[in-house]
């Protein structure tokens, strides 16, 4: 790949990454990120400082041997399965479209 | 905390059937090559060989992850772990669970769209092309070596617990094993590539979900699926523990005292589950998966179907963990860290008896045999690829086939040696200490990547050499290498500083030298960042007007694949 090419690629990219429409993706697509991550690895985090430093609250007895650190443990089991899911649903509803759009324009300009 | 030729502590072998054991690993090995020739015909390029003509689909994919998880510790150690713990060791085993969300919301897509083979391609496109390349390549092959090693060890321990009745090691049989492994392993890989990689994986992890999956209805069709009893047995049943906690109390890894000779306590234990979570997808052979997805859109898929699968898959060892001990009471779990991965095999014969010990062992060889395949086809790309990028050699697709071929071989007989070499050494310790540098070297250089505006080729070598050395220095002060007599690499030693897992600590640094090198520095490459974003958020390539299109219909590529892909 030649100096000029690249040089002329990466105008390109420079132009549609300014462009309206990019940023209405990345701002979407941070934002998406953003609170997932920080719900999913926050409540992670809670689990984990509630279970080093508040045993006697986990080792509260709920019924039979059922307690409140197992209960704490099915909570962050199941959160991976629902973060994952509503993650996957939430990209594919309002990222994707707006990605294919974005990549078919720059790679069909050249033909 | 297992070894095989350290010497542990003596134990009556009264579950092992040696000889069906090897009759399955001799089965499945054949199984395994017939496959592997299958595809021998998929490995002309560079990209068929590396990646799989990057044409791997969503749930085949994401079945090689789940297996990428499925580790003789996260599996056999664990279960005994549980057994032994409690709601405390369930903490951990999740830890892995969660970690792997991270792949899904931050890694899969982008590195995908992106493209490229390593680390290094994303570096590249804001740091100087050669130190970003030795960058990758450094981050890649000391996690490569340390898995390798702590790979082999697996194979040394499946074959001590499950082709052996010795009560203590047979260290020639057991280094003949791990030596036969390897070389069967190199093979599979000089023949089959990423393709042979692949299906191995597959093979291994539906081997292996099958026979956790049987043994868990095994075990609450004893207790008539009522997991209320099943609860309380394990809890009755269960050793005392110094702590006083029940099995299923908190308390048993996380109060004071339970960290030999620390005051650090409950940290320790925090500090493990916190480096899994945010460490444990950093590591280069596991997250080289995306790279073989055939877009950002399906690398995404494969990585949340992985996580839910994982997450389901845990469950059942935690039953099992469980269930061992409340089946076989207190006196036959393993209470010697030394010695945890035979509650598993106990719990098998007392289930069905040695001869699914037999099949489990044959099952047990394959699975470690499938990541050793996967972590050397890593090693060789990032060897491959990111040397000769920074050396500045683009040759030929078909002479880097030949590299790449020589590669196998030479790396393969090299870690072979090391591994062999290292095995009567604690090598465990390897493990933890690649997942710190995963979230200590590879979380912050990619977050920077691909946020920061800013980033720049001294943020990137502070971060990867700085965070790897902050790591690798407080290893070598942590009770992994000396001051434990049961965990620690040089048990008889003491120059231990700190029980917290390293990366609790190295992370905090690798991220802050990032910020410092990269604002102390004027280099600042916006267009660069202008094309990351685009190509990482959409997997939009411009295709390069003339020389690559001419070069892939010389070597007959397939045409599907867009051409900057291709070189």
């Amino acid at each position: 790949m030649g100096t000029l090419d690249s040089a002329l690629n990466r105008d390109r990219y420079v132009a549609v990454h300014d462009s309206a429409r990019f940023a209405a993706l990345r701002r979407r697509s941070n934002t998406l990120t953003l609170w997932v991550s920080v719900t999913f690895f926050g409540f992670w985090f809670l689990t984990i400082s509630l279970a080093a430093f508040a045993p006697d609250f986990f080792n509260h007895g709920l019924f039979g041997p059922f307690n409140v650190g197992l209960l704490f443990f099915f909570l962050s089991s199941f959160s991976v399965v629902v973060t994952t899911a509503v993650y996957m649903r939430l990209a594919r509803a309002r990222l994707d479209p707006l990605s294919e759009e974005i990549r078919a324009d720059l790679e069909g300009d050249l033909g | 905390m297992t070894t095989v030729l350290a010497d542990p502590p003596p134990i009556t072998n009264t579950w092992a059937a040696p000889a069906l054991a090897t009759v399955v690993a001799l089965v499945l090995a054949a199984v395994v090559f017939a496959i592997v020739r299958s595809v021998r015909g998929r490995t002309r390029t560079p990209d068929d060989f590396l990646l799989a003509g990057r044409n791997v689909g969503a749930l085949p994919n994401a079945v090689t992850m789940v297996g990428g998880i499925i580790l003789y510790s996260t599996v056999i150690i664990s279960i005994g772990h549980i057994a032994l713990n409690g709601l405390d060791a369930i903490y951990l085993v999740v830890a892995f669970t969660i970690g792997s969300v991270l792949g899904v919301l931050i890694y899969a897509a982008p590195l995908r769209n992106v493209g490229g083979y390593t680390l290094g391609d994303l570096f590249v496109l804001r740091a100087r092309e050669r130190p970003a390349r030795i960058a990758s390549a450094a981050t890649t092959l000391v996690v490569f070596t340390m898995f390798m090693v702590v790979m082999l060890a697996a194979v040394g321990l499946v074959a001590n617990r499950m082709f052996n009745t010795s009560s203590t090691v047979n260290k020639p049989f057991v280094a003949g094993v791990m030596f036969l492994v390897g070389l069967i392993v190199i093979a599979w890989v000089y023949m089959g590539g990423m393709a042979g990689v692949t299906r191995i994986l597959v093979f291994k992890t539906i081997l292996m979900v099958l026979a956790v999956a049987v043994l868990t209805v095994a075990v609450m069709a004893k207790y008539k699926m009522n997991m209320v009893h099943l609860l309380n047995d394990a809890q009755d049943h269960a050793p005392p523990n110094k702590s006083g906690a029940k099995l299923l109390e908190d308390g048993r890894l996380f109060s004071k005292g339970t960290t030999y000779n620390s005051g650090q306590d409950p940290w320790v234990h925090l500090s493990k589950l916190v480096c899994i979570a945010i460490g444990g997808m950093g590591m280069p052979w596991f997250f080289m998966r995306f790279h073989v997805a055939r877009n950002g859109r399906e690398a995404r898929q494969s990585a949340g179907w992985a996580s839910m699968i994982t997450a389901a898959f845990f469950q059942c060892i935690i039953i099992l963990g469980l269930g061992a001990v409340a089946i076989l009471h207190a006196k036959n779990v393993q209470v010697v860290p030394e010695h945890r991965d035979a509650t598993l095999p106990k719990l098998v014969d007392n289930l069905f008896g040695k001869w699914a010990n037999g099949v489990l062992g044959g099952f047990a060889l394959l699975s470690v045999a499938a990541i050793l395949a996967a972590v050397l086809i890593n090693g060789v790309t990032s060897f491959t690829k990111d040397i000769n990028a920074a050396r500045g050699r683009n040759p030929e697709p078909a002479a880097e086939v030949k590299d790449i071929r020589r590669n196998v071989l030479v790396i393969g007989f090299a870690s072979l040696v090391l591994g062999t070499a290292m095995a009567p050494l604690l090598t465990h310790i390897f493990i933890p200490t690649s997942i710190d540098l995963g979230a200590s070297v590879v979380l912050p250089s990619l977050l920077y990547s691909l946020y920061w505006r800013r980033f720049n080729t001294r943020g990137l070598m502070w971060t990867v050499y700085g965070g790897m050395v902050a790591t690798l220095v407080m290893v070598v002060f942590s009770n992994g290498i000396s001051g434990d007599p049961h965990n620690a690499m040089f048990a008889g030693l003491d120059f231990k500083i700190i029980d917290l897992e390293p990366g609790m600590i190295s992370a905090p640094i690798g991220f802050l030298l990032g910020y410092l090198g990269t604002v102390t520095s004027r280099e600042r490459n916006d267009a660069g960042f202008a094309e990351m974003r685009v190509r990482a958020l959409t997997g939009a390539v411009i295709p390069a007007p003339k020389a690559p299109l001419a070069r892939s219909a010389d070597t007959g590529e397939p045409e599907s694949r867009t051409p900057s892909e291709a070189h």
